[in-house]
This record gives C-alpha cells, structure tokens and sequence, in this order.
C-alpha cells in the first residue's frame, strides 16, 4: 500500500523534465518546444491550430520581455514546464515565466578580448535533456547550465578562438550527446562538427568536414589548403532515429572569394553530411556547389520530411541552398532526387540528374569585380525554414538578385581576416526579397510573396494554415500558408532576426518572437 | 584640475599607442594584406576602391599623416560614421591597412579654389540652397543636415552632388510620390518605405505616412529633389571652399 503512494507521488516530486523519449516524439508533443527546429526533422511545424487562417487578425501581444544586450537577438526559445528558455548575443541567456515573461535567473560570460567572428555575437538557443541547458559561448566553449537556476555544470573548451574559430549555433542533443556546429572560415580555420557527452561535457567524436591528405575526399584539396579549408558548421543540423543519421550543412571552403590556393571539389565544403550519430563517422555527403568561389554556405536548414515522389515513398532531405537552388534528397543515401531554382541563377543552367550542377561559365570574382547571382548572401541564408505537411509546402526567404564579386591576393595570417575580397552592389540594380513556398516533392515553386527585401526572421507554420515570419522593418506577418494571402502584420519596434516559435499553455496558443531587443508573445485576446 | 589630468592622461594614451613611424610603409605585401582588409572592413563606406561614398574619399588623404590615419582607424572620428577598430584589428593589421590606404593616394588636389566668405553668402542668398540644407541650426528642414558636411565629403563628391544631384542621391533622401485614392498627388522626400507603408515630407515640410495598400500608387524615383545649380563654376567652387571648412577637422601643422 504504502509504495503505492510513493509511485503516485514520484511522479509529482520529480521536476518534469526533457528526456530523449521527449526528444523523439517532439513532433507530436503540440505545447511544446523542445529544440531548434522544433523537432528532429527540423520542421518548425506546429500542430496547433486555435490560431488560424480565420482569427490570426485578432492577434494581440500577451507580454513583452525587454531584454536589452540581447540584441541582435536571433535565438530560438525553448519551451517546456511552464518556462521559456532564450539566449541572447554577448553570450547572454535567461529563464521566463511562460504566464508573465518575468525572468526567474540570467546567465552571462564576459566575451575574452581578441575573438574573431564574421558577422557577430549573436547566439542561436539552447538544446535541452533533462535538468540540463546547453549553449555555445561566442569564445568557442560549450556550458551546460542547470535549467533550475542557470549554474555552470560544466564548461568545455570547443577549440582556440585565436585560431579564428567562434560559436554561435544552437546545439542539438541527439540520446546522451550534444552536437554542436562552429563558426570561422573567413579566418583560415578547418571546420567540424561535433558531439559532448551530456553528463560529463566530454567530447566524445569530432568530424572535419575538411579531409586530410589520405583520407577520403582529401585529394580535392591541393598541397596544405586543406589546413585553412573552411567547412564551418554554424547552423543547427537534424537527425533521424530511424536511420540514426544526424544531418548537417557545411559552409564555404577558405579563403572564399579566390580559389587559386585550393584547386580542386574542396570537400566537404558547401555539402550536405550525414554522420553516424554514435560514431561522428560519415554515412554520405553530397556538395551542392563544387569548388565554391561565392560564399554560399551550404549550412541552411536540412529539413527531414517524408514524401510519395512518383508514387513511391521516400525519407527525404529538403534544402534551400545559399546558391539558389531548392533541393530534394534521399537521407538514406544522399542521392540527388531533384532541385530547382527559386530566384535568378547566373552560376549554374540546372542540376543534373546525376545531381552535378551544370555550369555557367564567366562568374568568377574578379579584381575588378565580376556579376553573378544569387548575392553572397544567396538566395536563402541561415534564417529557418518550415516545412508544412498538410500543405506539402516548405517555406523559406529570398534575397533575389546579383551583387559583384571582387578577389584580391594575400597570403594567410592567423587570426585574420582570408576571405580575399568581397562584393558590392550591381550599379543601379534593385535587389528585392521574397517568401518562397515550394512543393516539397517537386521542388517547384507553388508561390511567392515579394518583399522589399529578403525577410529577416524564421519561418514558422502551423496545423491553423498559417505561416508566421517578420522583416526588417519589424512586421511580424502571418500568411495563409496555403495561398501566400497577408492575414495579419503587427509592428513590433524592432528589426526580427529570429525564427517566431508556438507553443499552448493553460490551454492558449501562444506565438512568440523575438524583435530586437525584446522577447513578444501573442495571443488570441480572451 | 581634474579635468587638466585627464586630458594629459588622454593625450599619453594617444602617444603610447600610436607609433610615429609606420614600421611598413610601403611594403607591397602589407599592402597587399591591407588591401584584402580593406575589402572586408572599409568598402562598405568608402567604397572598393577607396573612392569614398557614405565615408570620404581616401586616395586623398595627404594632408594627414600615418600616425594620424592609424589612429583614425583605431580610435574612429568624433561626430562622424565612422567607429573604432580596436578591438577588431590589432597594430600590425592597422599598419597594413594605411599602407594601402596610402598605396592608392593620388596626386594632392594642390591648393584649394574659392572663396569660402563668398561661398556662405552665395549658400543663403543667390543659391538658395538654404532653404532645403540646414547648417548651424539655420536652414531648411528637407535636404540634408550640411553642419558637418567637410568631414565627410571630398570636394569632387561636393562638386558631384551640387552639379548632378540625381547621380548619388544621399541615404534617406530619395524622391517618392504618393498617388491617394482621391487621385491627390503628394511628392516629397522619403522618410521611410518598407513592406507595409510609406512616410515622406512633402516640400512645404509637411509629414505624410500612408499604408501602402491604401493609395493608389506608390514611386519611388531615380532622382533628388534638388534643383539644378544657378551659380557659376567660380561660385560652386566658392561653395565648396565654404563646405570644406564646415566640422572639418584641422590638419596637422
């Protein structure tokens, strides 16, 4: 009698926590919000739908957390137990009351002086497993903190920063381990991916997405290139329990804009990788842009969706590449199903069957500048993407048009800057954006809302029709994710650079975004 | 006297960190270096070749030394754009990148034309331009602000913009025409334009903000509002002369 109690009240006592068997079944857990991508698969799709096609106009804010320093704030919150769990820039993060935003402990790191990184120090969100919150720090480190109260559990050095290498990307926990992507190839750095052991910080595999002489893969590099070959690793990857594959996206090869110092494929750079997730051992890459002299990292989301393609069903891979082009593969093997693309393309005339691009001579940068599109910033860049499967539409931004390329000479300095050039505008050319829907399936574009300029926030959609994002400008918009219709825009006072997330609490759908330097959560008014 | 201490602790500073020689002038391979960190760091202001567009123009830069560039870089200019670099570029990379800021020097514009007395009266008076560009708190309201206008501009960007206007037309002072429903024109200058809505200032300074979706037509035109220049070429010259001495900061003796 009296350990049937006890087994009553285990439950109780016990703080509830994030377990792998959570992680798993993220997908079909609606209230919350457990990782990144909101599930393995990556697919920022929310089962709710109190919030819908027909009522998303009475949207009206639930509370606003101001969090100044957190800006540029482009993190994905996590939600579960009544909390919301955010970090920030300037390796920033806090706990918040999921009812009234009140933060209940803050975590801050003074950033060491003398770290490099390409674009800033803005950090992308915490993994979670059990009492345990993971993020990356700017200095490339890696700090569990306890979900209770945000103490230190422990902090591991990821690699040197005076090497150029940084860290920005939100872990992803896959069973004990947390993966994790860096940042740095416009310094000269070799790029990885890998996995610590949750308990202990431990790193227990990593994998060079850049190969050593020898190794597979290392004669598409010629002489010592490989050493400062780039490949980083800095958008959050997805996996498959099924297959236990984790999938991740590779960066630009070094130095970027001039490809003399490293003929050749330069693998695994501008690939997708699929890792053995117990191991870190690659299962298959395919590159998406051989050899590439523009920029276009391939680290945008790997979206794992399953779909009938010519009647048959397949695990499918989706990725909207950098260079302009919307890719469909099979995760199993990494065999090109199809890819089509979704802005101007100056680079390549297609993707051929056998999933080589079929290139366009003359685009190579150029001392005094050369023309070719999509920009360096693409066509989509790291900014998350959704995939819908009631609509059979992913979704993601655009920035359409073409920029000059330039290329100097210089010999690599550790620590500096090796990104031998950079681009400007195309005289009188106005660049514009847009929201892409494509049919996952075909990879053709179903339809397109055009914008001033690419939107800066995430892509988010939702069981209710609804694709949520923001701009620049610091709308966040809701559109029928059906027809690409406007619905709803509220003016949030600040530039949105983050992904908005959903998650119901107390029986309310709650959407949340970050804008600036504030954290929005809306509601249907009740 | 506190005051006293701290300016002479500053100056220290500044004499400290700064090196009187530039221990790589004219290094080709400094240059080089400094040519690739120009592109990363500088271009975005002064443009790929050093030509100056938001920020001045740098091929000419004689009347200031290394030592002045160099902690120009590191420091960033006062009531101006452009940042420091401190934490961001060490001494060696600083060196580079003057060394190649002076690799693109052209021949010094030799000494300046005009008459800056004349070119203040010329402004107010027959140019009328003060009824558009502010300067000292005086002025119109619909161009831009002129107060500091010498730090940031060479005189051939000057002469540019006061001979054709419409060729670099100054960020946030693009023409925009607003047609309502009622089939009311409105032209001005822009104040704002994004996914959603529009603001302008009309010429009589009045503000207008509409959304998008609710006038009949929106255009956003390749031109300034700025009319044609009146004056001679020795007066825009004189012009000039005024422009280049407004915030400019003085040269080293």
């Amino acid at each position: 009698m009296k350990s049937f109690f006890l087994a009553l009240l285990v439950p109780l006592l016990l703080p509830a926590q994030v377990t792998q068997e959570k992680l798993r079944a993220a997908q079909n857990d609606p209230n919350t919000w457990l990782m990144y991508g909101r599930d393995y698969q990556a697919t920022r799709f929310s089962p709710l739908s109190q919030i819908d096609a027909s009522n998303v106009a009475h949207l009206a804010p639930a509370w606003i957390r101001q969090a100044r320093g957190f800006e540029p704030f482009e993190a994905t919150p996590l939600v579960f137990d009544g909390m919301m769990y955010v970090t920030g820039a300037d390796n920033r993060g806090m706990a918040l009351d999921l009812l009234t935003g009140k933060e209940l402990w803050g975590y801050g790191k003074a950033i060491p002086k003398g770290v490099q990184g390409c674009c800033g120090s803005m950090n992308r969100g915490f993994a979670a497993l059990g009492n345990r919150l993971f993020k990356v720090n700017y200095e490339a480190r890696i700090v569990a903190l306890d979900s209770k109260n945000g103490e230190v559990l422990w902090e591991t050095v990821i690699d040197d920063f005076k090497k150029g290498y940084s860290a920005t990307v939100a872990p992803i926990v896959v069973k004990n381990l947390v993966v994790i992507g860096i940042a740095g190839a416009e310094f000269g750095t070799r790029g990885f991916v890998d996995a610590y052991d949750a308990d202990t910080g431990k790193r227990v595999w990593r994998f060079y997405t850049v190969p050593e002489p020898g190794e597979p893969g290392g004669n598409t590099w010629k002489s010592d290139a490989w050493q400062r070959g780039g490949g980083s690793t800095w958008v959050t990857g997805s996996y498959d329990p099924e297959l236990n594959l984790i999938y991740w996206g590779t960066g630009n090869p070094g130095p970027d804009m001039n490809g003399d110092v490293r003929p050749g494929d330069n693998l695994y750079t501008c690939s997708m990788i699929a890792l053995d997730a117990d191991t870190g051992k690659l299962k298959w890459h395919y590159q998406f842009t051989p050899h590439d002299v523009h920029d276009w990292d391939a680290t945008e989301d790997p979206v794992l969706a399953d779909l009938t393609i010519n009647g048959k069903k397949m695990k499918t891979l989706l990725h909207a590449n950098r260079n302009g082009f919307m890719y469909v593969l099979n995760r199993a093997d990494g065999k090109f199903i199809t890819a089509k693309p979704y802005t101007e393309v100056s680079w390549a005339s297609a993707i051929a069957p056998d999933g080589k691009p079929m290139l366009i001579p003359g685009q190579e940068p150029s001392d005094e500048g050369t023309r070719a599109c999509p920009g360096l910033g693409g066509g989509h860049n790291w900014q998350p993407t959704a995939f819908n499967p009631r609509t059979g539409l992913y979704y993601f931004g655009s920035s359409d048009g073409c920029e000059l390329f330039y290329k100097t000479q210089q010999d690599y300095v550790e620590g500096l800057w090796y990104q031998l050039s950079t681009t400007g505008p195309v005289p009188k050319l106005h660049s514009k954006g847009s929201i892409v829907a494509v049919d996952a399936a075909t990879a053709a574009t179903k339809w397109r809302y055009e914008m001033l300029r690419s939107p800066s926030g995430g892509m988010l959609t939702t069981a209710g029709n609804l694709l949520i994002t923001g701009d620049q400008f610091g709308y966040l918009i809701a559109l029928d994710a059906r027809t690409g219709k406007l619905l709803w825009k509220f003016q949030t006072g600040g530039s949105i650079g983050a992904g908005p997330i959903s998650y119901s609490f107390r029986g309310r759908q709650y959407i949340a975004v970050a804008a600036s330097g504030a954290l929005i959560t809306f509601a249907l008014p009740q | 006297m506190v005051m006293k201490v701290f300016s002479f602790l500053l100056l220290s500073v500044g004499i400290a960190i700064a090196q009187t020689q530039n221990p790589l002038a004219s290094d080709p391979a400094a240059a080089s270096v400094g040519k690739g960190m120009f592109r990363v760091y500088c271009v975005g202001c002064h443009g790929i070749n050093g030509q100056g567009s938001r920020g001045p123009d740098l091929r000419s830069t004689q009347q200031h030394d290394d030592q002045e560039l160099f902690t120009t870089i590191r420091k960033g200019s006062q009531a101006t754009e452009m940042p420091s670099f401190e934490g961001s570029i060490d001494d060696t990379g600083t060196w580079r990148l003057v060394t190649y800021i002076r690799s693109i020097s052209k021949p010094d514009d030799g000494p300046l034309p005009g008459d800056p007395a004349n070119g203040e009266k010329l402004f107010w008076e027959k140019g009328g331009c003060g009824a558009c560009h502010r300067v000292n708190g005086r002025g119109g309201r619909l161009g831009p602000d002129l107060g500091k206008i010498g730090r940031a501009r060479t005189r051939i960007s000057l002469r540019e913009s006061i001979l054709t206007p419409d060729e670099d037309i100054a960020g946030g002072y693009g023409t925009i025409s607003v047609v309502t429903r009622d089939g009311k024109t409105i032209t001005g200058v822009e104040r704002g334009f994004d996914n959603f809505t529009v603001q302008l200032i009309d010429l009589s300074e009045t503000f207008h903000s509409f959304e998008r979706s609710e006038v009949q037509s929106v255009t956003r035109e390749n031109r300034s509002l700025m009319p044609k220049s009146s004056l001679s070429d020795s007066e825009v010259d004189d012009v000039i002369a005024w422009f280049i001495q407004l915030g400019a900061v003085k040269a080293k003796q």
